[in-house]
This record gives C-alpha cells, structure tokens and sequence, in this order.
C-alpha cells in the first residue's frame, strides 16, 4: 500500500483543486491530484487558441452532431462552438436525469471549469454571510466575512484580479491590479444612472491580468482577443492550468494523475476516519486504491456530492457524511437571463480598439439599507455598450453594395444589463443518485429535481423592470426588457449541496469545510456553500480552500488527524 | 441583433439609401479581377460541387448570395466561397426540417421567377434577379419584424434562410472580416473611447456570431 500513500489527496483540479494542490504542496505535503479528465497543459493544449474565425468549419458553428451530442451545455447559447466544444460533456457518454429541467455545464478534464470560466471575481461582503441567519431562512453560515477576508486577500494576491476598489459596503474592496476601462457610453451610464437612481455602477471585477505578477513571471498581460474560452496562450487570465497547478508542479511535491474517476471514499469505521479513495482508470479501467492522511474532495459541487452519495457504508448507509439527510439538498444557483437592452444616441463619432474581456457591474441595491421588496434577497447586473455589426443588417431591407458599405461602418450604440438573481437554499430542490441509469464507465448518474420558486420569480419582475429603469433614466431609446425561460444551473454557479453549518444535524461541513462526522475529508468546492448571495462564487471558492488547506495543515501538524 | 434593434427612421432612411441605389444603376466591376485574384479565394463556380443541394440549386443560391454581398472593390458572396458554405451548412448544421423548408421554399422561389417571366432565374437578366431577390427580402424581413413578440422557434423562409447564411459565411471569411471589415489578431491594448477615425482604419471591427442574428 506504501506506493499509493500519500500526506494529502485532493479530488478535482479546476478552480477550486488548483488552489487545494497549490496551498497543500506549498505548505509541504506530498499530494496525489486526481482528475477524471484528460490532462490538459498549459497553452500546449489550448488546440483553438490562435485559430482565425475563417478558419473554423461552419463558421464556427455547432453541427447538428454536435448538438445531440452536447444539448446540455448547448443550453447556454456558447459553450458549443467549433472553438470551444471540446471543453464541454458529452451528453450522451455522461448522461443525467432530470426530473424538472437542470442545466449541468460540465468540463472533464484538468482545469475543469477554470479554463472556460467568466473570471468575474467579487467578494461576498458581511451581509452575505449574515443573511440567513438574519432572515431566519435555512441554517446560519458558520463563518463570518472576517473569518474569509485574509483569504480573498491572499487568492486575489495570488491570481491577479484587475478592478476598481469603490469602498462599496455591499461589495468588499480588494487587491485589485489597474482596472479596465468603460467605454464612452458605459461612462455615460454610470454618471445618469448615479443622478437619477442613486445607484453604483464599477467596472467589471475579473481575474485578468492588467500589470504584471512578480509571483507568476510565466504569465503576460491582457492582450483584449476576448477567445478567454478557448483556453489563453498568454497565461493572462487565471485558470488552474496557467497558474496553481504550475505552482504545485513548482514545490516537487505534487503527483497529478488525469484519467482518474474518483467513485468512492474509503471509510474506516475503526479509526472513525477516510483512509483513501478508489479511482477508476478511464483509459483501461482498472481500479485502484489510493490512501492519505488527509482528502479534499473539489470535484464540482455535483461532482463531489456525486462521490459523497456512491460512497455507502454502514456507518454512512445515506452517504458519505450524511447524519443530516442534507447532502444533496439545498441547490443553488444564480438566476438569469432577465435583463434589458436599449439603443443610444449621441456617440456616433466614438470607437474602440481591442475586444476588452469584461463589461460593468452593478452591486446589489435591493433589500439593502432602507430599501424593502416583497421578496428577500436581491440582484447584481452584468453588462456592458458596444456598437452594432453586420448583423443588424439582417432584417434590413440594405441589399447589394450599399449592404457592404453600410457593413462596414460601425452600427448604432447599445446598453444591456443583465440580472444575476440568488436562489434561496432550499431542501426540496435537490439531488440524488439514479441507479437506473449509468454511464460509459457504468457509475449512477445523477437526477435533479430543482425549480425557481415564488421569491426568485417575483425577483426577476424587478431584474427586468429595474433594467429597464436605469436604460429611461440614461436617457436611451427603445428600451426592450426580456425575461427568458431558463433552468435551474444555467447560470452555472451550482451550490449547496453539501452545506456549512454550525449543527452536524442540520449541515454536512463544519466551519472548516470539514465533514461533521469525518474530519480528515475536506469539501471545498461550491457544494459547501450555505447561500449563494448574488456575486460570482469562485472567488468565495478559492478563498475558503485556501483557509481550509490552512487548517487541515495545522491540524496534521498538531497530530489531530 | 434583434428586431426591435430597428425603428422608424432608420427603416426610412433604408429605404431612400436602396431606392437610391436602384435608380442609379447597378453597375456590377470586373475590372478589379486582377487584384481579387491575389487575395481572394478563386471564383467557385467551376470547381464547386454541391453536396447537399443539386447543382441547379446551387446555381440558383449562388446568384441569389452574389445580390446579397457582391463583388464590389472587394470580394464578393462567389468569391469568398459562400455558395460551398451555405450547401455544408445545409447538410451539418441545419435540421432535416430546415433542409426541407429550404429545399421547398428555393422551389417556390424559382417558379416565382418562370411565372414572372418566363425562365429560369438564373437565365434572367442582373435587373431582373435582383428585382426578384430584393421583394422577396422585404416581404420576408416585414414579416419577420411584425412579429411581436417574436416566435421563440422563428422558422425563417428560404430568402431570410439564405442571407443570414451569406452573411455569415462572407464576414466571417477572412477577406469578409479583413477587408470590408477590419481586424486584428492581437490588438495588445484596450482603448475604450477614440476618435471613429482613430479604432484602426475606423472601418466596423470584425465579429463572430454565435446566436441566431
């Protein structure tokens, strides 16, 4: 058993299990990484990165194939393209139930989900963390925003967040590198809707690089291509592949085994303690045990619940560290698409230069201070301006050259925004294994029953109407709101089913991540999360494994697992 | 883009440029062969074979794509290869249902011009086809913009089907997206608010289009 022992095993390699192995093997512990994908490294694997858009079949575009084959990460109008499909699951090798509509964007393989991620990175700020208990809704977070505050510090520190520091009480400032600039039109908003509203507007938070890091001499700057997606030969924006793993690779400490499906944690029931984990190969399919003092399990939220659920014993009949009946519970998400979009005159004889990877944001106003709606919580917006293209001469009459002529001038200016709502935690919207259906590697799918129920719905009357609201107050035409239908997970910040709390009867994870019932397993990744407030989460979830990383190294140290 | 990006004055405004341009003549340049041949796919027509359609109909689509965007100082539909482009995306991209309509709709489109005229409509005159393919258009485009609100499932005609396939295909070809638009690999810097004049050339910045537009 010597040669499959290790300090630590950490499950998962995308933004989360990046941070895990760097922090892990940084701090000394010799860690086995497991991912289920293939391996994935830096820029060499980046097959789309510098390919022209005349240089792609179909114009890029999804073929029929494709989209039988990838219809649920279709589900997001992007993810399946001719340059980006190869991040993305194929359905029909990876299936999953879906007892009401469930949008799971799903990546397999190392980097997970960081290589393709949207890289808006904002702190939760005090409110957030004191919400529930506030509003007496689902358990109390365990943990305050002082307890995560040094960690934002450190993670942003670390993977370079360029922003503008506002000293906004709804959303923490930070150690931001020189922000992105708004454009003339996006300037224009800010300021009309500041006079007329009252309401803040920064520019976008992301995890772009604007200056140099001393810390990562091996990544550049920005180059404004925006094909972020594809995977960036410039190391610019953070994803664990251009920036924690070459960082655990670094220390000489970390042994990274790609193709290997984590299906099981092994329990001792003598010790009371994990001992390792199983793993099958997905390339020869032979399985393999492989045992540590300590495991984090950053899998993806489903990811490492799906491994919590298929890990039985007598001690865990329910699953791994279920005493509560919780695992699996409480899906979250952000709700979205709903928003508005309007037409702005004046600024005809203004352009840009280069594809800028980032819009604005608008903090949360909603249920804050004196404001009081009929529904709890709130909404922050994401958008941006930008000149119309070729496509608007679509439904045009222009046909012949004056269409070529007009095609290339610049079109009209546009300003959208659009809502990124939070899901409260609820119990009924949940999770569980279907052992009626397998996969190519004939493991259980997954089945979600997960709905918006009557707060997220009143919510978005307001994401659209308050759109809607600052577009007039700008002083812009044909202002159009939209609402669509969309499905739980398509904001594809999924959490909550493996939830924090200070009561082992009613929460999985303690207030350091660790299971209640086995406290040498670690889950850091977005099912720890108690509520989702309405700020991206992958910051949250750097942050808070970094602090666990932290602690179960203390603990080793003091001999306590 | 959607509809509701268009109002009343920009249609008005449309409409004088193309009535415009249709008085004053449609003088189509050959004289600028030299030069396209250097940096422009070769014209398709003698090599091209269709896949999916038969080579009739993509005769016809051909014409019809070369109204659309033809070759002006810059390469036009032809030469960029959009008629190849339309015939693959026809037979990997679209759904059997699309193909169909499409199939049925170019049909009806051809008997339109026999009725009209007596022939063919690739053996009608330059006048006249871009007489046919311009109604066509603005009949389809009327429609499509009285819709309110707008069918999530829109089943676009065969004449709105072919544009936004030529429009596709064209600028995002590279003598599409280069020369009748601009752009730039590596742009290296963001500069958020300049002089028209001063983004580049000043001409529209190339832009893929992954959604319906």
């Amino acid at each position: 058993m010597n040669e499959n022992s290790y300090d630590a095993i950490v499950v998962g390699t995308g933004i989360s299990g990046g941070w895990a192995a760097k922090e892990l093997t940084e701090k000394g512990l010799k860690t086995l990484v497991l991912d289920r994908g293939r391996m994935v490294n830096h820029v060499a694997d980046y097959p789309t990165a510098t390919t022209d858009m005349w240089d792609f079949p179909y114009a890029g575009r999804a073929t029929a194939e494709d989209l039988q084959r990838q219809e649920t990460a279709a589900r997001t109008g992007y993810a399946i393209t001719q340059a980006t499909k190869h991040w993305f699951v194929d359905d029909t090798e990876f299936p999953y139930t879906e007892v009401q509509r469930f949008d799971w964007i799903r990546g397999y393989h190392v980097g997970g989900r960081s290589i393709m991620w949207g890289r808006q990175s904002y702190r939760w700020s005090p409110m957030d963390f004191e919400a529930n208990a506030k509003d007496g809704i689902a358990v109390d977070w365990p943990i305050r925003y002082d307890d995560v505050a040094p960690w934002y510090d450190h993670v942003e520190s670390f993977i370079g967040v360029s922003g503008q520091n506002e000293g906004f009480a709804q959303l923490p400032d930070g150690k931001f590198l020189p922000p992105m600039e708004m454009n003339c039109v996006e300037k224009h908003f800010k300021q009309a809707v500041a006079d007329k509203l009252g309401r803040q507007i920064t520019i976008g938070r992301v995890a772009h690089l604007t200056a140099p890091l001393a810390h990562s001499p091996q990544r550049g700057t920005c180059q404004y291509r925006n094909m972020c997606i594809r995977g960036c030969p410039f190391g610019a924006y953070f994803s664990s592949n251009s920036s924690t793993l070459p960082a655990a690779e670094k220390t000489g400490n970390m042994t990274l085994r790609p193709n290997s499906i984590v299906y099981e944690i092994i329990y001792d029931e003598k010790q009371g303690r994990a001992t390792g984990v199983r793993v099958m190969d997905a390339e020869t399919r032979q399985t393999t045990d492989f045992f540590a003092k300590v495991i984090f399990l950053c899998a993806s939220t489903f990811g490492s619940t799906h491994i919590m659920l298929s890990s039985t014993s007598s001690r865990f009949p329910n699953g791994f560290g279920n005493d509560s009946g919780e695992l699996g519970c409480n899906i979250m998400d952000h709700h979205l698409d709903v928003g508005a979009r309007a037409m702005v005159d004046g600024f005809e004889d203004k352009y840009y230069t280069g594809r800028r990877p980032n819009g604005i944001y608008i903090p949360r106003y909603r249920n804050v201070g004196k404001d009081k709606r009929d529904y709890l919580r709130g909404f922050g917006y994401q958008g941006g301006a930008s000149r119309g293209g070729w496509t608007g001469l679509m439904l045009d009459e222009t046909l012949g050259k004056e269409l070529k002529e007009r095609a290339s001038q610049p079109g009209p200016w546009y300003m959208g925004v659009g809502g990124f709502g939070e899901i409260l935690p609820y119990h009924e919207n949940r999770v569980t294994l279907d052992r009626s259906r397998k996969d190519k590697f004939g493991m259980p799918v997954l089945s979600f029953n997960a709905v918006l129920r009557e707060n997220e719905l009143k919510m978005r009357k307001d994401m659209a109407n308050d759109a809607a609201e600052m577009l007039e107050a700008a002083g812009y035409r044909n202002v159009r709101t939209y609402d669509r239908e969309t499905g739980v997970g398509l904001g594809i910040h999924e959490m909550g089913t493996a939830r924090m709390g200070r009561d082992p009867k009613t929460s999985v994870l303690d207030q350091f991540n660790r299971v209640h019932a086995c406290k040498n397993v670690y889950v850091t990744d977005g099912s720890c999360m108690t509520s989702a407030a309405c700020q991206n989460p992958s910051l949250t979830y750097m942050a808070l494994t970094a602090r666990a990383a932290n602690h179960a190294v203390e603990e080793l140290k003091k001999m306590n697992i | 883009m959607k509809p509701e990006n268009l109002d009343m004055n920009m249609n008005r405004r449309q409409v004088l440029q193309r009535v415009a341009y249709l008085m004053g003549g449609v003088v189509s340049a050959p004289a600028v062969l030299g030069i396209l041949n250097g940096c422009a796919p070769k014209q398709q027509e003698a090599s091209w074979t269709p896949v999916f359609l038969t080579k009739e109909q993509g005769a016809l689509v051909g014409e019809i794509a070369e109204i659309i965007i033809p070759r002006t100082d810059t390469p036009g539909a032809k030469d960029v290869g959009v008629p190849a482009f339309i015939d693959t995306m026809l037979k990997d991209v679209y759904t059997q249902e699309d193909r169909d309509r499409f199939v049925t709709g170019l049909q009806a489109f051809d008997d339109a011009a026999r009725k009209a005229h007596g022939k063919a409509f690739v053996e009608l005159s330059k006048g006249q086809q871009t007489e046919l393919v311009q109604k066509a258009n603005d009949e389809a485009v009327a429609t499509e913009l009285a819709y309110d609100p707008r069918p999530k499932d829109l089943k676009r005609p065969f004449i709105l089907m072919t544009k936004e396939l030529t429009l596709l295909g064209f600028f995002c070809s590279e003598p599409g997206a280069t020369q009748v638009l601009q752009y730039v690999a590596i742009p290296g810097k963001f500069e958020a608010c300049v002089p028209l004049a001063q983004a580049g050339n000043g001409k529209a910045w190339a832009q893929e289009a992954m959604g319906r537009f």
